[in-house]
Formats: structure tokens, C-alpha cells, sequence
């Protein structure tokens, strides 16, 4: 392993925690595991969470059911409620605690989507946050008046104007006195049939306005993470070398958008399984990836790979030995993948599993257990630690693979690992989550503030 | 039994006096804060109130102005949803421009977050602003509109049947894709493929109030709104009309418009100084059709037995000004009436069907269902 310097010595880490709805992560066999639906669930991971001085507690969006090939999924969990809705009920149970909810900005009118957001930030007391998503498929609109309308341009392009509309509703509203101002936006920019004008009603919070998340990894996507958002939900959570160059290239983009480099934090996605001896720790790491994978699921990951139903293949068996029948995924809507290439696909996947020896299963295994860290609660300390002190990161966003108690062991005993090494808060010391996070003033209230450098030369 | 005559209670911001914000003297922070919210519900519950409406608009009652502060009421609704227990809970949203879909799951995650205390008062919008607010052109037929998004709405609410998460280890399957539906809903102006990303609400649907004539009648031949409000210039006019909306609703209730008797001012003086308060541009005058009662408590104890009597199942109270008429309700109108046998406070863990005395409707797509009632 290349050693790394640790440039930011003093680092702290900081932890989300990312309820998935929609996912084979969350080990729904397992008798442990709760309900996904029920309210207690969640009510019981944001507790926990917040027990364990987390930044966030964070809901994804999906609004279409996946498929696979014109057929309901069946297979994972599925059935999440309305993100800023749950996160108003959890605002009551919670104090501290931030609140991110995702939402596109394909499918929402900034007139509702800004006020909704606003209003959970100040029923908080300034804690919510908008991840912006974009939700890249057209096969979503179907459940909308406008369609399946916009193509991946034109959806970050919309996404833009959507939040910078959204910024000058929350805006609008005075600190002090009785004018509120008009918002008026051409529609050619929102991709309206009409200009928008809308006079706001929504205060502002604490915080001034939710704090902007953006998940997305194309660099359009980066390049509008790194012009607008507060912190970047990213996929580069489990090789050091891999996240180093992410944070090198998101950081160059922060600065060429005129921010200053740290002005960007960088969460990714990851998951922690933590033992008594580091033996311990990976034979759990193998049973949860072989819980997360079963037959059926890995038959399915093939299938959509190869674009057929492949239920009848033995998933002890190797892969199909035909080449995929289709050009591109497309097969399973709804995941994030689509649109990559099968072929090169299928024939790194064949390679890998003749060179090693794998089974289907063995293989997507395989391929899914490369996420996270596994290892007794101090070396997993130790690891987060010099994460974030080589500049990697600023925190994790943590997928549980269990629900309610997928957190209970890493608040428990990852947490205090942390706090002994000087890494991790041992209180909350702000009531907002622009302060857990330790962000600036929110980007269009900074025009007096000191701390904005100039852009570098 | 016969069902307990409701009590509804709106309980948007400052009360329903156009002037009530300016004249209770509260800043936008304190206007809206969750504290304020969650004190004023848990007063109306520990009154025995039915259930609370939360008033909104998208658009603010006086231009500019903010006084006119207002957080979005399904928002509202479920951060109170965690600080109850009984009463129900009933966001005002439009159906004239948001999309339909993303007002079925946020109206189911209420209803799953309360327990089954979820209703929607379906509103409809008929200013052209709002219509400007979205970038689009107004919609002529609200009316139709609002047909067609409280079908569709109900038929998402379905989509998923009750038992539909099946977790059946065995095949590794989660749910069952034989008992979640896709409407495929086509209305007059808009289309909905389904399902809803959210699984059916507690209630199965949750109850749908809208006021008289805002809502079309179906071109299914199904009810759309289980409860009906009417309004009247007078007590005569508003029981006819409560008995007319009845052929299209189970059960219609009277809007009425309260101003108590205070400590050291009558009502008359509260309501002449109210008015004299109305902020310039005020968008939505006091008096929208809403029958309307000035004096003292005991007086609407007698208006309210005689609304029962008539045979009207119950009202929504819309209270001038919240912070002054709540208490009086709380302490010398509602007792009364529970004393009276009139109405019941609703109880810890009923639905607000329960408290309605209606019932769970069965799923429309349940094909076993069907072949039960054949
Ligand atoms: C870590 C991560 C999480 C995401 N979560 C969601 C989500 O919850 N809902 C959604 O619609 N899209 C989600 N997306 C998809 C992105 O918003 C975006 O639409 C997609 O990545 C395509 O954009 P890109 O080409 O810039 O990556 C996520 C993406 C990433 C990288």
C-alpha cells in the first residue's frame, strides 16, 4: 500500500448514514431484520445515528419501481416513503441531527420543491439538506405530466436553473423587516412553457437554507457539484489510491468554479463491518456478502448483463458461455448503471472468473465485496482516521447492511475508537448541519463574508 | 352506534383572520416554527378535536408582505404526525398544478408516519398566478382537474396491495410483482404509469376531504371525497347544502368561521379591530362562504347541537385568530359537547377512518377481493 502523507493532520471524521430504500444491500432474510417501512425502523437508525453524533441521516429517491426486462424486480427491497415527509416526521423525534433528502430536479417545479425543502429546514431548526439528483432515465417521466422529456445534458442544465431558482426563493425572504421579494426566472432556463414568477413564502432557518448535497460522477456531474454544492455524495469509498485521485480531481474543479479547495467535502458512499479480531471480522464480511448475493439476485445481476432470463442458469455454475444478446443495459431500469457497455462487461467478468476460478455467484460476490472496511473497531478507526487525515475524504456515508441495527457496533464501538484517537466529536457543538458539516455561509450570502479567497491565478 | 359528530379545527398559522398574523404580533420565525406547530395540534388533541387542517397555498395571502410566512402542509402535518397520538391530521394541498404522483407518496408516507391518521383536504387553485408560479398556462376546468388527480391519487394508493411484501426467503423474492399494479391512469390533460414508489397506507386510502363543488363528479362511477365541506350564509342554507353533498360523500360537515367572546373584548370588537388590520393586497378576504358564528362559547355549543340535529355529521372550525379562540374552544365550547354525548375525542391508536366511522375500503386491483364480492 502507498503511504500517503497526511496533509490534514487534524481531520476529524464524520459520519452519514444512508437508509436505503431501494437496494440488495439491506439483508431483508435475516431474522434480525426489521421492517423497511415501518416508522420504528427509521426512527430507530436516526436515534442511533444521533446517539452517535452523526452529521446526517440521509433518504435516497427513486420514482419509478425498477424492472428488470418489463417485469417488477422482486427480488430486494423496495418501498421507501417520501424523503422530505419522512425526514419532517424524524425532525420531531430528533434534535441534532442533519437531514438530507434527495430529490431530482428532472421531475419537481422549484416553485413546490423550494418551499417543501425550506419548510423542513426550518420546522428542524436548520437541519436539512437537498441532495440533487437528476434521476437519469427517461423511462421515470412516465409517472409525470412532462415525460420522459430531457436527455442528460439538458437534465444538468435544468438541474442548474432549478437550484438556482431555488436559491433565490430562499433568498427572498428579509432577516429582518416586511419585503419579500418577487422571483422571476425566463422559463427558457427551467425548460417551462412559460417564465416563472412565484412571491415566497417560506422563512429562512438557522441555517439560512438547506445545505446542498449533489450525487452524480459523470464530470458534468462533478463540475456541478464543484460550482454549486455544499458536499459531493460520491461512489469512492473503499480503495484509498481510487478516492485520493477523485478528491485531486473534484478539488481542481472547486477551484476553477472560483471556490476555495476545501470548500467541497467529499462523502462517500460505504459500508463498515467491524469484529473482535480481524478473522472474526472478515468471516462476517463473507456471510453478509453472501446473505446480500443470493442465487436469485446473482442470476439477475448476470441476466441484465447478459439481457435475458437467466433463472433457469445454476448460480454454481459458470457464467453463460454466448455473448450478451443485447448492446447496452437497458434491461434493469432503475439502477445505476444503464447504459454501459455489455460485451466489455461480460468479458472482463469471464475473465475474471476463469482466471480465479468463480462461479456466478462466487463472481458477483466477488464483484460487490469490494466496498468498505472490514476490521476490528480500532483498525477500522485507525483506517477512517488516515482517510480522512490524507485528504481523501471528509466523512462517510454509511449503508447499513441490516436495519434498525446495522449501526449499532460502529456507534457503539467504532465511535469510541474514534473519540480516543482525537478523531470524532465527542458533542454535538452547533445545532445546525451547516455547522456538523463545518461549511461557510450558504454560496449566494457570501459577498461580504472574509473567508471567500480568490480564485487561484 | 351512530358515528360521533366530527370536529374539525384548522390550524394554519396565526388563525384564519386575514389580519390574525399582524394582529397576534408574532414574527415569521415564531409564525412558523415547528414549537409553535407542534403546542397548537397537541392543544387541539388533548381538546378532543376530530382532526386539524392545515391551510396552504402556494402563493402568500398578501404579496411581499411577511407577514404572509408559511411552511408547505403535508410538511407540517407529518412533523406533528410523531408529537400525537389521536387526532387526524389533514394537509390542505392543490390538485390543480403539483404532480399527482409525488402527492400520493408524500400523503401515504404521512399516513404512515401518523399511523393512520392521514387525510387530504384536495384543494383546487384558481388564480392564474400560481399557474405562473409552475411556468405553465392556467388549467380551465379546475373541477376536472381535481377529478382526475384524486382518481389517479386513489388508484396509486392501491397500487400496492396490503400484502404485497411477501419476504419469502425461500425464492429471494421481496415482494410479490403479482400484487403491485400499474394503474396506467390517461385523464383529460395528463397520463400516470405507476406504481406508487411507496407501499398502500395504513387506512388503505386515507380520507379525502374537499369542499363542495371543487371536485368534479367522477366519470368512474366511485366515490372520490369521503368528507364534503359546505359552507352557508346562514344556518338553513348550510344544512341543505350538507344534506345535498351527501349524494356524492359518506359524510359532509359545515366551514364555520369562529370569533369568541375574549376576557376583556367581545367579539365584535376582536373581529372590527381585525378587520381594520387587514394588510394591503390581502389576497383571501375573511368570509370565503363559510357559515360564520360571533359571541360567546355557550351560544356555539347551541349552534353546534343544533348542526347535529339537523342531521349535519360535523364542522371544521376555522378560528379567527388561534392563539385567542383555541383556548376558549378548548375549555368552554368542546367539553360541552362531549358532555352532551354530541361528539367523542378520538382515541390513542384509531385511525382517523375509525373516528370517522368509515370504513377500510378494500384494495381496487385485489383480484380475491373481486371474487368475494361477486
Ligand atoms: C453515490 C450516488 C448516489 C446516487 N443516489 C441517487 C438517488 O438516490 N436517486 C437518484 O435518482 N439518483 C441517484 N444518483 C444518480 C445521479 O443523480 C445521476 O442521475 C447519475 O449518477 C447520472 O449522472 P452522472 O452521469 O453525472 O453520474 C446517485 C449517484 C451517485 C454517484
Amino acid at each position: 500500500m502507498t503511504d500517503h502523507p497526511l496533509v490534514r493532520p487534524h481531520a476529524q471524521v464524520h459520519f452519514g448514514v444512508f437508509f436505503q430504500g431501494v437496494n440488495h444491500t439491506t439483508i431483508w432474510s435475516d431474522p434480525e431484520s426489521g421492517s423497511q417501512t415501518d416508522f420504528a425502523s427509521f426512527e430507530r437508525v436516526v436515534r442511533t445515528a444521533e446517539r452517535g453524533l452523526f452529521d446526517a441521516f440521509f433518504l435516497g429517491e427513486g420514482l419509478r419501481l425498477r424492472e428488470s426486462r418489463g417485469r417488477l424486480h422482486d427480488l430486494d427491497v423496495v418501498g421507501r416513503p417520501d424523503a422530505v415527509t419522512q425526514l419532517a416526521a424524524l425532525a420531531a423525534v430528533t434534535e441534532r441531527i442533519g437531514l438530507v433528502a434527495t430529490q431530482n430536479t428532472t421531475y419537481n417545479d422549484p416553485a413546490d420543491l423550494a418551499r417543501r425543502l425550506q419548510s423542513l429546514d426550518v420546522l428542524s431548526g436548520g437541519r436539512a439538506a437537498w441532495n440533487v439528483v437528476t434521476t437519469d432515465n427517461a423511462w421515470t417521466g412516465a409517472n409525470f405530466r412532462r415525460g420522459g422529456y430531457l436527455d442528460h445534458a439538458e437534465r444538468y442544465e435544468r438541474a442548474a436553473a432549478v437550484l438556482r431558482t431555488a436559491r433565490a426563493i430562499w433568498d427572498a425572504f428579509p432577516d429582518a423587516g416586511d419585503d419579500v421579494s418577487r422571483v422571476e426566472v425566463a422559463g427558457s432556463a427551467l425548460r417551462t412553457p412559460a417564465d416563472v414568477a412565484i412571491d415566497p413564502t417560506t422563512p429562512r432557518s438557522p441555517q439560512g437554507h438547506p445545505v446542498i448535497f449533489q450525487a452524480g460522477d459523470s464530470p458534468a456531474g462533478r463540475d456541478f457539484a464543484a460550482a454549486h454544492a455544499d458536499v459531493i455524495f460520491s461512489a469512492h469509498g473503499s480503495v484509498l489510491d481510487d478516492a485520493l485521485a477523485f478528491a485531486a480531481d473534484v478539488r481542481r474543479r472547486v477551484v476553477a468554479a472560483g471556490r476555495p479547495e476545501d470548500d467541497l467535502k467529499i462523502f462517500p458512499g460505504t459500508s463498515i463491518i467491524v469484529g473482535d479480531t480481524p478473522a472474526d471480522a472478515e468471516e462476517k464480511a463473507r456471510w453478509v456478502r453472501s446473505q446480500q448475493v443470493t442465487p436469485a439476485t446473482a442470476l439477475s445481476i448476470v441476466g441484465n448483463v447478459w439481457g435475458e432470463d437467466l433463472s433457469g442458469y445454476d448460480p454454481d455454475g459458470p457464467l453463460p458461455a454466448h455473448d450478451p444478446v443485447v448492446e447496452e443495459l437497458g434491461g434493469e431500469r432503475g439502477s445505476a448503471t444503464t447504459g454501459a457497455r455489455t460485451r466489455e462487461i461480460a468479458q472482463k467478468w469471464r475473465a475474471i472468473s476463469e482466471a480465479e476460478g468463480l462461479s456466478i455467484r462466487q463472481l458477483v460476490i466477488r464483484n460487490s465485496g469490494e466496498r468498505g472496511f472490514v476490521g476490528t473497531p480500532s483498525t477500522v478507526a485507525e483506517e477512517l482516521t488516515r482517510w480522512v487525515r490524507t485528504g481523501a475524504v471528509d466523512g462517510f456515508n454509511i449503508t447499513p447492511w441490516i436495519v434498525p441495527s446495522g449501526l449499532d457496533d460502529i456507534v457503539d464501538r467504532v465511535v469510541p475508537e474514534l473519540q480516543e484517537r482525537g478523531a470524532y466529536r465527542t458533542a454535538y457543538e452547533g445545532t445546525t448541519l451547516r455547522e456538523h458539516v463545518g461549511l461557510r455561509e450558504p454560496l449566494t450570502r457570501r459577498a461580504a463574508a472574509a473567508d471567500v479567497e480568490a480564485p487561484a491565478a | 352506534m351512530t358515528t360521533p359528530f366530527f370536529i374539525g379545527l384548522d390550524v394554519d398559522g396565526a388563525g384564519a383572520h386575514p389580519a390574525a398574523a399582524v394582529a397576534s404580533g408574532l414574527v415569521p420565525a415564531e409564525l412558523v416554527s415547528g414549537t409553535r406547530l407542534a403546542r397548537a395540534v397537541r392543544q387541539a388533541e388533548n381538546a378532543g378535536v376530530t382532526f386539524v387542517t392545515f391551510t396552504d397555498a402556494l402563493l402568500p395571502a398578501a404579496p411581499g408582505a411577511a407577514s404572509s410566512a408559511r411552511l408547505e402542509s403535508v410538511t407540517r402535518a407529518a412533523f406533528v404526525s410523531r408529537t400525537t397520538t389521536a387526532v387526524g391530521l389533514v394537509p390542505q394541498a392543490p390538485t390543480t398544478y403539483p404532480e399527482p404522483f409525488h402527492l400520493a407518496a408524500q400523503l401515504a408516507s404521512l399516513d404512515i408516519a401518523a399511523a393512520g391518521r392521514g387525510g387530504w383536504l384536495a384543494g383546487v387553485t384558481r388564480t392564474p398566478e400560481t399557474a405562473q408560479a409552475y411556468g405553465r398556462g392556467p388549467v380551465a376546468d379546475v373541477e376536472r382537474e381535481a377529478r382526475d388527480v384524486v382518481q389517479v391519487v386513489r388508484d396509486l394508493w392501491d397500487t400496492w396491495e396490503d400484502d404485497a411484501v411477501i419476504r419469502d426467503v425461500a425464492t429471494g423474492r421481496y415482494v410479490d410483482r403479482d400484487r403491485i399494479h400499474y394503474p396506467e391512469f390517461e385523464g383529460e390533460s395528463f397520463s400516470v404509469k405507476g406504481p406508487l414508489i411507496t407501499p398502500r397506507p395504513p387506512q388503505g386510502q386515507l380520507v379525502v376531504v374537499a369542499a363542495a363543488g371543487d371536485v368534479a363528479p367522477s366519470v368512474r362511477d366511485e366515490r372520490l371525497v369521503d368528507v364534503t365541506l359546505v359552507g352557508g350564509a346562514d344556518v338553513a342554507t348550510a344544512v341543505a347544502a350538507a344534506e345535498a353533498a351527501r349524494a356524492g360523500s359518506p359524510r359532509a360537515g359545515v366551514d364555520l368561521e369562529v370569533v369568541l367572546d375574549g376576557a376583556d373584548r367581545t367579539a365584535a370588537e376582536r373581529l372590527a379591530a381585525l378587520d381594520a388590520a387587514v394588510p394591503a393586497g390581502a389576497r383571501s378576504p375573511w368570509g370565503t362562504g363559510a357559515l360564520r358564528y360571533e359571541g360567546h362559547a355557550a351560544g356555539l355549543v347551541t349552534l353546534l347541537e343544533g348542526l347535529a340535529q339537523a342531521g349535519v355529521d360535523g364542522v371544521r372550525l376555522l378560528p379567527a385568530v388561534l392563539d385567542e379562540d383555541l383556548p376558549v374552544l378548548a375549555r368552554d365550547v368542546l367539553p360541552a359537547l362531549r358532555a352532551a354525548r354530541l361528539t367523542a375525542a378520538p382515541q390513542p391508536g384509531a385511525t382517523l377512518r375509525d373516528s370517522l366511522g368509515l370504513a377500510r375500503p378494500a384494495n381496487r386491483y385485489d383480484a380475491r377481493d373481486a371474487v368475494a364480492v361477486a
